[in-house]
């Protein structure tokens, strides 16, 4: 039960938790995203995927956030229940 | 009385209201231009306060964009170089944890600061307290509460930050984890004998997050230093196993949120806020589209409604004035050019008042209530196809009614790529002007249906052309990052001074461009040369779309304005009643091809301003040529199928 298992965030079902493990793709993106608040460690929930494919809401640090999909296939995150 | 001068600057992120309080202070004193050489926009106004003469400078809201973005850069040089006399932070109180990420960085810049602590009228609603007196303790610059949607607490920003200016206290610096400040202080220590005008500690803060343009200044003249950074950056990365680029930000996210803990006290409403219950239908995910088309339908009819409305209105009133001039001045040449520049006037303000206003009107009161940034999230997979994102639909949206707030609209993308691709298609798209003709020869002669099926042609032209440009253009696309507001009543004084100055924007671009090229085609008129030009286009106009010579004089007058075509054509035509002079494939024929073979002139020009004259013209050639080459092709499969 306890088995910390790794997925990306894109993963993740409209209203779960889960903890930011690493953010993969280069120093851009990581910057960027950092300066949202988004950094390893960082708990966050899922709200909403948008349908076909298409982008994520976010909760994070108290303000709502929307994710390309690429962007949410690139950090990679634990379940945080 | 003393007139002393202060030089302040508004600094933060996007939709935290500093338009508001920018607009609270300065009203009408404010000239928003550009950048020198930058196509961000830059607006400064000013005031009078307490026998001071404030400047104040809007610094472009910033992280909207990517890392190293022009935004960014712009509002840090400006703080640490032209050093004003202090910087007012405006932060979004309801989401302090994340906007204090970027109030560090501001005070790093170690200029005189005041936070100024926004929507503190919502937080009651939202469950939220907030120590002001603790927050200001551990930053060490004032904090002041305001809610900048009535007015309240920016003249207590000003008496503070005045009061700053008399003590010249600056932030204290506040303190990372023990490893990077470590390093910091190494950093600093080599920094002693530099002369530059950036803070050091900030500069080697910047060294360490290993930002280009820091480096780029050390790289000739001090390449030891860079050395020693990196000897200090492998250190770092070796404890914490990230890159030194997230290590500083990593600090800073931790330093905000060990800051909130300390002065906010939430305490969550029970039910959902009405925010979330209207998010529940407008971001659903299959709802969310209806509820999308009916808004925007709703737009749309009720500005062309409006707009064709008031467009007879003027007509009808300025309908004498051409008699009652040539009453008074006669028919002399001079007498025509001077008519030709009048109407060139009234054909501008009837294309402003009647669409453009309720156009920006309405697209600013939609983005200040928080529903553009749904668009956005809705069509963001949709816009992947054509290579760009989610927030580009609303330049095209724009585009129905007018194309040049849709070009200029472009601005909200990101990338230049973005926003040329976006810029192409929003010309491409039917604005008002091109609706007036699909209606009125398709639409009333050929039948609604073909009227329509031109529109979906149009749709899907573009969506093909935007999959063509994004693949031809270098470069990637751009994932979406955007915050998602929260829907909030609109402030009517933003929406209307945002209105005021795109519209300004418009009569400067468009209006000399509508006046001389109407004081030439008059010209060529006077001198008798339309007929040889429509002759000398004729292989183009009838042999290869099967057209009358006289479309020839047609297309030229719609360069300047596209429902132009209509309206020489019942002129030329001696009858508004087109069935009797054309065939149903060539009213088809001439419909599409006004549709598509340019920009309008005003369109051109503000293509021109945008993204510069090469693209402008190449825009202006490639459409020409491909709406020639595709309404021969329709022309030659119509007559076929009739």
């Amino acid at each position: 039960m306890n088995k910390e298992e790794k997925l990306f965030l894109i993963n993740i079902k409209s209203d779960k938790d889960a903890e930011i493990i690493s953010i993969l793709g280069g120093q851009m993106v990581n910057k960027r995203l950092s300066d949202l608040g988004l950094t390893p460690g960082t708990k966050i929930k899922v709200l909403r995927r948008a349908p076909f494919r298409g982008p994520i809401e976010i909760e994070v640090r108290g303000s709502k956030l929307v994710l390309g999909r690429g962007l949410a296939s690139k950090i990679l995150v634990k379940r945080y229940e | 009385m003393n007139k002393k001068k202060l030089n302040i600057v508004l600094a933060g992120q996007a939709n935290v209201g500093k338009s508001v309080i920018f607009n609270h202070l300065t009203g009408l004193h404010q000239h928003i231009g550009n950048w020198p050489g930058k196509t961000v926009e830059k607006a400064e106004g000013n005031l009078h306060y307490k026998g001071y003469t404030i400047d104040v400078l809007d610094l472009p809201g910033i992280y909207s964009l990517t890392t190293y973005s022009i935004e960014e850069i712009i509002s840090r040089e400006y703080i640490a170089l032209r050093k004003p006399d202090f910087v007012v932070n405006v932060v979004d109180g309801t989401n302090l944890e994340r906007n204090l990420i970027f109030s560090l960085q501001i005070l790093e810049l170690e200029g005189s600061t005041v936070l100024a602590l926004n929507f503190v009228n919502l937080f009651k609603e939202k469950g939220i307290e907030i120590n002001y007196k603790k927050l200001e303790e551990i930053l060490g610059v004032p904090v002041v509460p305001v809610a900048a949607i009535h007015g309240k607490g920016i003249s207590e920003v000003l008496g503070r930050g005045i009061e700053l200016v008399s003590s010249k206290i600056k932030p204290k610096p506040l303190k990372y984890g023990q490893e990077v400040e470590t390093e910091i202080k190494k950093i600093t220590e080599f920094l002693t004998d530099i002369d530059l005008p950036y803070p050091k500690r900030w500069l080697a803060i910047k060294l360490l997050e290993k930002d280009r343009e820091m480096e780029r200044l050390f790289e000739t003249e001090h390449p030891e230093i860079l050395k020693k950074v990196k000897e200090s950056i492998l250190r770092l990365e070796e404890i914490h196993g990230h890159d030194s680029t997230i290590i500083t930000a990593n600090e800073r996210c931790h330093l905000a949120s060990e800051i909130v803990k300390k002065v906010i006290k939430i305490t969550k409403p029970s039910k959902l806020s009405l925010n979330e219950k209207i998010d529940l239908l407008t971001l659903h995910k299959i709802w969310g589209y209806p509820v999308m088309l009916a808004i925007f339908a709703l737009v749309f009819l009720t500005i062309f409604k409006f707009g064709n409305w008031l467009s007879s209105v003027l007509e009808g009133i300025t309908a004498g004035w051409q008699m009652g001039w040539e009453n008074i001045f006669g028919f002399s040449i001079l007498a025509s050019f001077g008519w030709m520049a009048i109407k060139s006037v009234i054909s501008l303000i009837e294309i402003a008042l009647p669409y453009i206003i309720p156009f920006y009107l309405i697209l600013y009161l939609l983005e200040d209530w928080g529903y553009l940034a749904r668009v956005a999230f809705l069509m963001d997979n949709l816009m992947h196809k054509i290579g760009v994102h989610g927030k580009s639909c609303i330049p095209l949206m724009l585009g129905f009614g007018c194309n040049v707030p849709a070009c200029l609209s472009c601005r909200i993308m990101e990338t230049e790529r973005e926003r040329f691709i976006t810029g192409f298609l929003t010309t491409l798209v039917p604005c008002s002007a091109r609706t007036v003709i699909i209606m009125g020869l398709v639409g009333k002669f050929v039948g609604i249906k073909w009227a329509f099926g031109l529109y979906l042609f149009a749709i899907l032209m573009i969506f093909g052309l935007g999959k063509l440009a994004s693949k031809i253009l270098p470069g990637e696309a751009t994932e979406l990052i955007m915050e998602m507001p929260d829907y909030r009543i609109p402030n009517l004084q933003t929406v209307f001074l945002q209105t005021w100055f795109r519209l300004k924007d418009f009569f400067y671009v468009a209006g000399p461009l509508i006046i001389i090229s109407g004081i030439i085609i008059e010209g060529i008129y006077l001198v008798g040369w339309l007929p040889s030009i429509a002759n000398f286009l004729s292989p183009i106009t009838v042999k290869w779309l099967g057209l009358p010579v006289i479309t020839g004089i047609l297309l030229i007058f719609g360069i300047l304005r596209k429902e132009l075509i209509l309206v020489m054509l019942a002129t030329l035509l001696g009858t508004a009643n087109f069935a009797q002079a054309l065939s149903s494939v060539q009213m088809l024929t001439l419909a599409l091809v006004s549709m598509l073979y340019i920009p309008c002139i005003a369109t051109i020009a503000v293509l021109w301003r945008e993204f510069g004259w090469r693209k402008a013209v190449g825009i202006t050639a490639f459409e020409i040529v491909f709406a020639i080459g595709i309404s021969g092709i329709a022309f030659r499969l119509l007559s076929v199928f009739w």
